[in-house]
């Protein structure tokens, strides 16, 4: 009785997280709204939305089913790489600018298959839907042959390097080692136009405050319970009949898509694409968000990396060398004092030096 | 048998003489044309070239003088006789006798003449070139026109030739030239013998007969063009197969001893070091700063540095590894994957702390002496010895380590402690003192691997983010259970890239290995050797 009501306090003050953050967003949402911020802070607030979000999709994964993805920059660069060929296609069909893909490429226009990408709700449904895709196919082969933890982190982080190799080739057809830039309009509106990055900004926040509250509620009902008990004991459960692999292969897609959908709202922002989104070290900064901010809690997730990209543009203005000294070491003392991240502080209960019972399946240590 | 071959050469050398009609050079004449202008000098060039062979020893190093002087542009042209000027005093073009100098330039060469020229010269020198090297020098420069000579330049050089190596080669360069001797049964002789050190060149050479005359017309000639083509062929293909397994075969070396030590600690805690890629780099370097203090401490030993760099690279960066266990790793053995994210972190702080410290330059190595070159085997398949000293070193590495797992206290206990941790740390193994020790002889072994690439590829603190990737394939291939697993899987990583590289390019090759890995793991989820026990 006692320990199932202290897991009802602890839901309650998790919840309470939740609902600052959530009520901060939506005050960000406001000031965004109302104005008075710098384009520069309206398009930092837009794109720290965009990077939290992608936290968000990554802790649904690793915070609630215990798999670690090192590899879920490869969703964030699907949702970029559709928008951004929307983009093109919207700038060449409004403006009849040719972008500099064309020419740099050797086409003479934009690729024929492309075209129904001009259309917002066809690229929309087409982002989602190959992330979609790619992790159904991906995430069955792997969780079908029961890999997980390490196993699965190294093979995912393969999976973004191979991607990364693959898109930095011209042949590739998606403007190599350049990507795509030079949009010219985001939804009929010239895009340096202030309202756009406003517009953009403002989408962000609510599609990150709308991810957090159905998380939330999705992760507190049954779904979520499952999920939790298959990360702490996945072996009992198949044993209790359920069909664990259903369970992880839902989540692992529906992270799949909010990272996508992240992609989708990031590239319109900083105006580029590329194959450096794919970069291993990114998506394994992800993963660095997620815990240093805090996991299986969503609103750690958010907090870890507003924080930490904060942090990050803050010192690539100033001290760009010192940038990965700062990282490592906030990894480093995250990982041996802060074992459940910065969400710890708040309680302030420094496990010290491993005695904490993390949030990894027990067997994970043959 | 000595005797006979005495006999042959010089059969063959009066075969030469009876060939062509021993002509002496008119020498004023050829001075006088080689004066008078292009159309002139060509003819010059080409009467020296000719007549080098039946030429008399005095007449091979006057042309050898006289070419030598149109090249350096120490001739004068005068309205009656030329001089070459030299610095004890000038000489009569033609005689080479003491004259007073001649008033006029030296002969435009036209890009035209010039090869011709220097043909003339090469082929006089051959002949009377003081000594071997000057003949060896000759001798390139008219392998590279050897065709277009006639063979028995050669023939009779080769007679002539004190130097048995020389001789060796001149003959094998006279193959060449004996393609267009006007004697069939000759031609077919050459081409046997050409066909018999399939190159690509040998293979071009042949193929050029393909639009000669005589290979319409004869069919022995023309048989014996398809039988050499053929046979090249054939060689050309399994060299260009050896080439391939060779690449192959060394790229894996490295894999594996990248991958070794990551999955000795993989089996052994459960935990994959990040880090791994930069304790390769760590490894480069540590050679590096050995290479140079053994510049400045004692440069007798600069060359065997590869060699003694070997206890202090393993030390060092074992001692790292023992370090990054210590103080990080041991702290997160119930978390492994906030392993991957700290020995990330460390991975990020090693790279930029040698970018801040070193540079970000690639580091300058010296190629030792008994590194450089190789051994060319079979048509164009060319054993390179720093690829050698890769793969031997591979398997060195792989028997100690061998040696290591089953014949010392500590491999005993961690091998105990790699099958059952709890059961291991009941009988009294020391299981923390054993992970420490292990994770140091896994760090130590990456240290070795950036040894061993030191000579094949370029150092730099990005190198290791190069090979990590493609190891942790193997680890995850290879399983955790045995030496064999890393082996096996690291052969086929390696030889698989090879092998899809020519076909499909570098990254084809890369994801055709991550999907077919993948694929692998359906059929065997725990790698290729697993431990058997109770599946997780």
């Amino acid at each position: 009785m006692i320990a199932l009501k202290r897991s009802l306090l602890a839901r309650a003050a998790d919840d309470r997280m939740v609902v600052a953050v959530a009520l901060a967003l939506a005050a960000t949402a406001a000031v965004v709204v109302v104005g008075g911020l710098s384009g520069y802070r309206v398009n930092t607030i837009g794109q720290l939305a965009c990077f939290a979000l992608l936290a968000l999709a990554l802790d649904l994964i690793w915070g609630y089913a215990g798999i670690l993805s090192l590899g879920h920059g490869l969703f964030f660069a699907i949702g970029g790489y559709v928008v951004g060929m929307h983009l093109l296609e919207r700038s060449v069909a409004e403006t009849g600018i040719t972008p500099d893909i064309v020419q740099f490429m050797g086409w003479k226009a934009l690729p024929g298959w492309w075209g129904p990408l001009e259309s917002f709700p066809v690229a929309l449904v087409a982002a989602m839907g190959v992330s979609f895709a790619v992790a159904f196919v991906f995430g069955w082969a792997s969780f079908r042959s029961r890999v997980s933890g390490v196993y699965f982190a190294i093979i995912t982080q393969a999976l973004v390097y191979v991607a990364m190799l693959l898109m930095f080739r011209n042949d590739t057809g998606f403007g190599g080692n350049n990507g795509m830039t030079g949009f010219q309009v985001a939804f009929g509106v010239p895009i340096q136009d202030p309202a756009v990055t406003k517009g953009l900004a403002l989408a962000s926040v609510l599609v990150l405050l709308a991810a957090l509250v159905g998380c939330r509620l999705l992760m507190i009902g049954r779904f979520g319970r499952l999920l939790v008990a298959t990360r702490d004991d996945e072996v009992r459960l198949r044993s209790l009949g359920y069909e664990t692999l259903r369970l992880k292969l839902k989540v692992w897609c529906l992270s799949a898509v909010l990272a996508a959908l992240a992609g989708l709202l990031y590239v319109p922002q900083v105006g580029i694409i590329n194959p450096r989104v794919l970069s291993p070290e990114l998506s394994i900064e992800i993963a660095v968000w997620c815990a240093i901010g805090g996991r299986g809690r969503l609103a750690g997730a958010i907090i870890g990396a507003v924080l930490v990209n904060a942090v990050k543009f803050a010192l690539s203005a100033s001290l760009p060398e010192l940038w990965p000294f700062v990282l490592a070491a906030l990894v480093i003392v995250v990982a041996l004092i802060f074992p459940n991240g910065l969400l710890d502080l708040g309680k302030w209960k420094p496990t010290l030096l491993s005695r904490a019972r993390a949030l990894e399946p027990r067997d994970a240590t043959p | 048998m000595r005797m006979g071959r005495r006999l042959g050469l010089l059969l063959l050398a009066f075969g030469a003489g009876w060939g062509s009609p021993a002509l002496a050079y008119d020498r004023a004449q050829i001075a006088t044309q080689a004066c008078s202008g292009a159309a002139g000098l060509s003819e010059a060039a080409a009467t020296l070239t000719a007549g080098a062979s039946s030429a008399t020893p005095e007449d091979a190093a006057w042309a050898a003088r006289l070419t030598g002087a149109l090249l350096d542009k120490t001739i004068r042209c005068g309205a009656g006789a030329s001089t070459i000027e030299s610095p004890s005093g000038s000489v009569d073009a033609a005689t080479l006798a003491k004259a007073a100098p001649a008033e006029g330039p030296a002969p435009v060469l036209s890009l035209k003449n010039r090869p011709l020229v220097e043909t003339a010269r090469a082929a006089a020198t051959l002949f009377a070139g003081a000594t071997a090297g000057d003949r060896a020098t000759a001798l390139r420069a008219l392998e590279r026109r050897a065709a277009s000579l006639p063979p028995e330049l050669f023939e009779t050089a080769a007679a002539r030739e004190p130097d048995a190596g020389l001789k060796e080669q001149i003959l094998g360069v006279g193959q060449s030239a004996l393609l267009n001797s006007p004697d069939v049964a000759k031609r077919i002789a050459a081409i046997e013998r050409i066909a018999a050190q399939p190159s690509r060149r040998a293979e071009t050479q042949i193929a050029a007969l393909k639009s000669d005359p005589a290979y319409a017309k004869q069919p022995a000639f023309a048989a014996a063009v398809d039988a050499g083509l053929a046979s090249i062929d054939r060689w050309l293909r399994v060299s260009s197969v050896a080439n391939t397994l060779y690449n192959g075969l060394s790229f894996a070396s490295i894999l594996f001893m990248a991958a070794v030590g990551l999955a000795i600690i993989f089996g052994l805690m459960g935990v994959i070091n990040l880090a791994q890629g930069e304790f390769i780099m760590l490894g480069a370097y540590v050679t590096y700063a050995v290479q140079e203090t053994l510049r400045a401490v004692a440069p007798g030993l600069l060359d065997w540095y590869l060699i003694l760099a070997i206890p202090v690279v393993f030390l060092v960066v074992a001692a790292v590894g023992v370090a990054l266990e210590a103080t990080l790793v041991r702290r997160l053995y119930t978390r492994p994957l906030m392993t991957l994210l700290a020995t990330w972190a460390v991975s990020l702080l090693i790279v930029n702390l040698v970018r801040v410290g070193v540079g970000t330059q690639n580091l300058q190595f010296v190629t030792p002496s008994w590194l450089a070159g190789g051994k060319l085997l079979v048509g164009d398949f060319i054993v390179t010895w720093n690829r050698l000293f890769a793969i031997v070193f591979a398997g060195v590495t792989l028997v100690a380590t061998w040696a290591v797992l089953k014949r010392t206290p500590l491999g005993l206990n961690i091998r105990a402690v790699t099958q059952n941790r709890a059961m291991a740390g009941c009988i009294g193994v020391p299981t923390r003192r054993v992970d420490m020790m292990a994770f140091g002889l896994g760090s130590g072994l990456a240290g070795l691997a950036g040894l061993a690439l030191c000579p094949i590829y370029n150092v730099n603190p990005q190198m290791g983010s190069n090979f990590v990737i493609d190891s942790f394939m193997v680890v995850v291939l290879g399983g955790v259970g045995t030496l064999a697993g890393t082996v096996v899987a690291a052969l086929g990583v390696g030889q698989i890239n090879v092998l899809i590289e020519p076909l499909y390019g570098a990254v084809a090759a890369k994801v055709i290995v991550l999907l077919m890995i993948v694929g692998f793991l359906q059929w065997r989820p725990e790698g290729l050797y697993a431990v058997k026990g109770r599946r997780k």
